[in-house]
């Protein structure tokens, strides 16, 4: 099982959970399999071609997916996934 | 106390003024308490869907909700994630650190808003897995358009203190 961490926007959608526990083997099947526990879910991170959406940065461990191979990045048991999205504000 | 070479803090001001109204958003690098760099980052918020906005919460939300896309960046900026990402992989090659992150307040004062500190701390929460250092929140302010105005902020507890930065004369 692979931990997912969840970032604040989408935690309404994992009944306020921080992390959950997914299975899957790359990045791409846990993001199905994360939505397929909390439907919906991945339309927030992908958009319609599939690609994860601008403002989101996935993190393998400390590693951003970009600098590994992307969303086919492999994962293995105790690997963290985590979804962030990047800094923003306002005045 | 922070030290910014005076070309940085310049650019940091012809950048917000060159987006106006818009705002603008960066980052800053360097080396223990003096900024060597800036990195121009996209405000995506105009082109992003409705959906997107959700990233944001309440009252900025609703706000958001009410203004065409263009308008949207005039009162808030979203970071474009990749540019995000390839800048702190420039940082880490240059054997520095993501010392800040700056961004503009086109009409209002150079303060966090309840909007900057929220998504601080929220930031604050990945940042700590990620072993990222604590950064700095700069703004730029050019509600004087005569006499920009840039301060700088640590947001730890859903609380901002300012923090003084010495511009550096090259
Ligand atoms: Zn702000």
């Amino acid at each position: 099982m692979i931990k997912v961490r969840i970032p604040t926007p989408l935690r309404p959608m994992t009944g306020g959970k921080n992390e959950v526990e997914i299975a899957g083997n790359s990045v791409a099947e846990i993001i199905d399999n994360l939505s397929s526990a909390h439907p919906g879910i991945k339309e927030r991170i992908c958009d319609e071609q599939g690609e994860v959406r601008r403002f989101i940065n996935i993190y393998v461990n400390e590693e951003d997916i970009r600098f590994l191979t992307g969303k086919e990045t492999l994962l293995k048991d105790g690997d963290e996934m985590s979804i962030i999205p990047a800094i923003a504000g306002g005045r | 106390m922070f030290h910014i070479p005076s070309g940085i803090l310049q650019d940091m001001i012809a950048h917000a003024r060159e987006l106006a109204p818009h705002e603008c958003c960066g980052i800053l690098s360097g080396k223990n308490q003096s900024v060597a760099e800036t990195y121009r980052i996209t405000n995506i918020l105009a082109n992003m869907s409705d959906g997107d906005l959700s990233r944001f919460e309440g009252a900025k939300l609703s706000d958001l909700q009410r203004l065409s896309p263009e308008e949207r960046a005039d009162i808030a900026f979203q970071m474009d994630a990749r540019e995000m990402a390839m800048a702190q992989r420039d940082i880490r090659s240059k054997e520095l650190n993501l010392i800040g992150f700056y961004h503009s307040h086109t009409f209002s004062p150079a303060r966090p808003s309840q909007t900057d500190i929220t998504i601080a701390m929220e930031f604050e929460g990945y940042r700590q897995k990620l072993n990222l250092p604590e950064p700095l929140h700069l703004i730029v302010s050019l509600e004087h358009t005569d006499k920009p105005d840039i301060r700088a902020y640590r947001i730890q507890d859903s609380q901002a203190t300012e923090v003084q930065i010495q511009e550096i004369s090259e």
